[in-house]
């Protein structure tokens, strides 16, 4: 039936070798861009998983008190008001901030949890569950970047917050995280609520924040709106609304990125294009000499064929496969930093694996049939011509 | 065998109309050797071109062992000339920097033939041409008379009816052209009709050449 | 409307087809004209150059309207969103007097031009060329249909507005719409069934025996009786819905795309059918015509059944 032509491809391979140097360029000018376009939907689409995950636990409405357009803690009793709208799920007040370690220059989320009251978020309900809390007045549950670097300042099992009177807070590490949000839990430090109110000296009928969930998700928008309707000094923000804010961060850069990137790669096709168009005389007369040895045209196209095909197909799964290992094993240097913005002051975390088949078949059809109709067209052009005036 | 009939071919060079044959005919029958003699734009290697079939007239017509080859469409062309032309050409035109078999079978590839055919016909035409020993050693690396026995056992690898040769001599020593007569000598004697283009004197009195025609600027002269 | 990405690449492609198309026809006139295959004369030889550089060229054209018929119907559903009362791509259909004749037309050209592909393929097969000057010939016909189709494709998103309403496919196909259609709702739909099995039935007896012209004809009948037994019987099973007809909502995602699926196993059934006599009476009869037509006929005879029956089996009843 479809027998492969197995002279026919070992021509094609030896042509390839024959012309080493031009078809050496190729192969790593192709690779290199096929690997950084790779690496870059690797990379995105690691982090837009990680923010899916992290944006669906988010809460469907978080209300926080405007004051001077900066945010100010908030009256608990706001709670009670808001878990009166119909559809409202249950509304709980949070205690939490940054805490600035100054001799690591870096910030830890802080969040104040409270055993016995509903939790807003299914991970810190599993948190109550494992941990016993009763004794957290002087305990803490950290992140694993956290223990990292507190480590690296020489804190082994407890750390000293300074609190905003000067006095200092000793509280021991009683467990890390262990949670599959990286991201998130990463440099987070758990404590009781009462611990958050001193080490942040807000007053214990306040609150950071109060998150609201709705039950029927198609809701959220009017209750949002009654909310902000009922206290006009506050900032109603739903879950769609961080979706779309960060997903069009990470669209912006992409978009740069990408755009920067096509041109680089319609740069290189035009120079392949330019080069192979008028083909070499040594080509045209090799293509000639082949005719006249009883080779038909369509056989000549199908060599050419599997020439592009090998030189392109390697290229493409040398690039492909170089990325993974850039971005999965080396977790991508240099280029994670593009998309994570200044990572100075977050805590390490490791890029989860995402891949999207779809993109690396786009990646596929983009380059590789283009570049062999490239090279095919010239070839197909001089095998038409009368072969017998290369022959001379 | 082969007959060409009132045939004009033109170029059109830098704007320029060439014209390469000016309406001739002749007629070369089975078992013959022709020698075309001539200068070099005397219209000889578009002879050989127009019965090779690598190229078509401008109008008239040509008849290759009873078909009209000028007439066949580039891949029945192709095919013809696959399996009943051989062709020499002046510079040997191999393939450098693969082996002498893999030379020698170049024109088998498309057929995708399978191996024991491919190996049978390999071995008796490099026996026939004495390189068998070296079937395995890159092409580059071979003396020119070595490569000249190369360039003809490929001619051969299809047992076809017609050679053709085109300046086969112009870039070799006396004593390597005169091997070349005796191997078209051992061809003729297998019953091959061979037409060889060429203005070698070496080929000008020799017995076993059927005809010799004489070409100038594209016509036939006496 | 032209802003849009994809009516934009359309159009541009279009141009270009049209571009190419164009010259291939002057050509072409001219080896219908003056072809004559016995003549040695510079005319002649210019004229054999030529048609093999025209026919690729007929080829590539061809053989890019198959992507770009399924990318336009893509474009038709996407746009179904953004015109006020669109579904599917139906309601955008309507949404023109251009749409839905130009959609048949759309249709008949991609088995023309197949034909034109078959002759081709028939003509390469012998050194006399003997089928040039009616290929030619032919694909001058069918040429004028192809600028048409392009004229009304341009016209078509010209005259698209955004803000007009148009109706959706639930009340186009059905019984109470004035179009053609609605006629097909009037009459009992177990008789469409009876004649959708029975042109099957019938059609496999013409593969039997190897009969083109029964073939050819059958497999025209069955094309038409498919696409009506699929509105008016096999729909509903399909959507699980009685009064949904509609032919273009099953392309759509939320039934796993199967109408690309139906209608490629039908028109490769019914184009490799017709394809049988074409063959027959240029070249020889060929066998592999009637075994891939029969094929996928079948396939689409299977998956279009499979689907009451699934329905009776989950349910324990018929729809309507």
């Amino acid at each position: 039936m479809l027998k492969l032509n197995k002279y026919l491809i070992e021509f094609a391979i030896n042509s390839i070798l024959r012309d080493k140097t031009k078809n050496i360029f190729i192969f790593i000018v192709f690779s290199l861009l096929i690997f950084i376009l790779s690496s870059v939907f690797l990379v995105t689409s690691s982090l837009q998983k990680e923010l899916n995950l992290t944006a669906d636990s988010l809460p469907d409405i978080i209300v926080q008190k405007m004051s001077a357009g900066r945010i100010s803690a908030i009256n608990t009793d706001i709670a009670d008001e808001i878990l009166q709208i119909k559809g409202v799920t249950n509304a709980i007040p949070r205690v939490w901030g940054y805490y600035y370690f100054e001799n690591a220059g870096i910030n830890f989320s802080v969040v104040g949890i409270d055993q016995f009251e509903t939790q807003y978020k299914n991970s810190l309900k599993q948190i109550t569950q494992q941990y016993d809390f009763s004794d957290l007045d002087d305990f803490m549950i950290v992140g694993k970047g956290v223990k990292k670097v507190l480590e690296q300042n020489y804190y082994k099992d407890y750390f000293n917050f300074i609190k905003p009177n000067g006095d200092f807070k000793k509280i021991k590490i009683k467990a890390v995280f262990n949670d599959n949000l990286t991201l998130e839990s990463n440099d987070m430090v758990l404590v009781s609520k009462d611990t958050a109110y001193e080490i942040f000296g807000i007053d214990e009928d306040k609150a950071t924040d109060i998150v609201v969930n709705v039950a029927n998700p198609v809701e959220v928008k009017t209750i949002a709106y009654k909310i902000k309707m009922m206290f006009p000094d506050t900032r109603v923000i739903t879950k769609e609304d961080l979706k779309i804010s960060y997903t069009n961060i990470f669209n912006y850069k992409t978009g740069i990125f990408l755009s920067l990137f096509i041109v680089s790669l319609f740069t290189f096709f035009m120079i392949i294009y330019d080069k192979s168009s008028s083909l070499s005389s040594q080509a045209k007369r090799e293509i000639g000499i082949l005719k006249a040895l009883g080779w038909k045209t369509d056989d000549i196209l199908k060599e050419k064929f599997y020439e592009s095909f090998l030189l392109s197909f390697i290229s493409y799964i040398v690039g492909v496969g170089v990325s993974f290992i850039y971005v999965y094993i080396l977790q991508a240097p240099l280029l994670r930093d593009v998309f994570m913005g200044y990572s100075v002051l977050k805590p390490p975390f490791e890029l989860i694996f995402s891949c999207d088949i779809k993109t690396f078949a786009l990646i596929f059809f983009l380059s590789v049939p283009i570049y062999i109709a490239a090279t095919i067209f010239p070839s197909w052009r001089a095998s038409i011509v009368d072969a017998d005036e290369v022959i001379r | 065998m082969i007959k060409l009939n009132n045939i004009f071919k033109q170029y059109i060079s830098n704007n320029e109309k060439i014209i390469a044959l000016d309406h001739i005919s002749f007629t070369i029958a089975k078992g013959d050797l022709v020698v075309l003699k001539g200068a070099s734009g005397s219209g000889k290697s578009t002879v050989l071109s127009l019965i090779a079939s690598l190229t078509k007239p401008t109008s008239g017509d040509i008849e290759v062992k009873n078909t009209k080859i000028s007439k066949l469409s580039d891949n029945f062309a192709s095919t013809f000339r696959q399996q009943n032309i051989g062709f020499i050409f002046q510079k040997y035109n191999l393939i450098p920097n693969i082996s002498v078999k893999d030379n020698i079978i170049l024109p088998l590839i498309p057929t995708n033939p399978d191996e024991l055919f491919v190996n049978s016909r390999a071995n008796s035409v490099m026996k026939l041409f004495n390189i068998e020993h070296k079937q395995n050693i890159i092409v580059r690396n071979l003396s020119g008379g070595e490569q000249q026995r190369v360039a003809i056992a490929r001619s051969m690898i299809n047992d076809p009816d017609i050679i053709l040769a085109d300046e086969p001599t112009a870039n070799l020593d006396e004593a390597l052209s005169l091997d070349f007569i005796k191997t078209l000598k051992e061809l003729k004697d297998l019953g091959k009709t061979i037409v060889v283009a060429t203005h070698d004197p070496l080929f000008f009195e020799l017995d076993f050449v059927t005809k010799t025609i004489n070409m100038k600027n594209g016509h036939i002269v006496e | 409307m032209f802003l849009n990405p994809q009516i934009l690449s359309i159009t541009i492609l279009d141009i270009i087809f049209l571009i190419f198309g164009t010259v291939v026809f002057f050509l072409s006139l001219q080896i219908y004209f003056k072809w004559d295959f016995n003549s040695s004369s510079p005319l002649q030889y210019k004229l054999e150059k030529q048609s093999f550089l025209n026919a690729v060229i007929i080829k590539y054209i061809f053989y890019l309207k198959l992507p770009l018929f399924l990318f336009f119907i893509f474009t038709l559903d996407s746009l179904s969103d953004v015109i006020t009362g669109a579904m599917c791509a139906a309601g955008v259909i309507d949404a023109t007097s251009y749409g839905m004749p130009l959609f048949i037309l759309k249709i008949a050209n991609i088995y023309l031009f197949g034909f034109w592909l078959l002759i081709h393929h028939i003509d390469m097969r012998y050194p006399n060329l003997e089928f040039t000057k009616l290929k030619f010939g032919y694909f001058l016909v069918i040429f004028v249909l192809f600028v048409l189709e392009i004229y009304m494709e341009l016209a078509l998103f010209n005259s698209i507005d955004i803000s007009k309403m148009v109706s959706c496919c639930g009340t186009l196909y059905s019984a109470s719409a004035t179009s053609a259609i609605s006629s097909i709702f009037n009459i009992d739909s177990h008789i469409f069934v009876y004649i959708f099995y029975g042109s099957y039935f019938i059609n496999l007896l013409f593969y039997k025996i190897k009969n083109a012209y029964g073939f050819t004809l059958g497999n025209i009948v069955f094309l038409i009786i498919s696409i009506v037994s699929l509105i008016r019987f096999f729909s509903p099973y399909i959507y699980e819905l009685p009064t949904h007809h509609c032919p273009f909502c099953i392309l759509q995602g939320d039934y796993y795309y199967i109408g690309y699926i139906l209608y490629i196993t039908l028109f490769a059934g019914t184009f490799y059918g017709m394809v049988t006599l074409i063959s027959k009476s240029l070249d020889k009869q060929n066998t592999n015509y009637f075994k891939i037509s029969i094929i996928f006929s079948s396939l689409y005879v299977l998956i279009v059944t499979t689907y009451p029956i699934i329905y009776y089996i989950k349910n324990g009843v018929w729809l309507n």
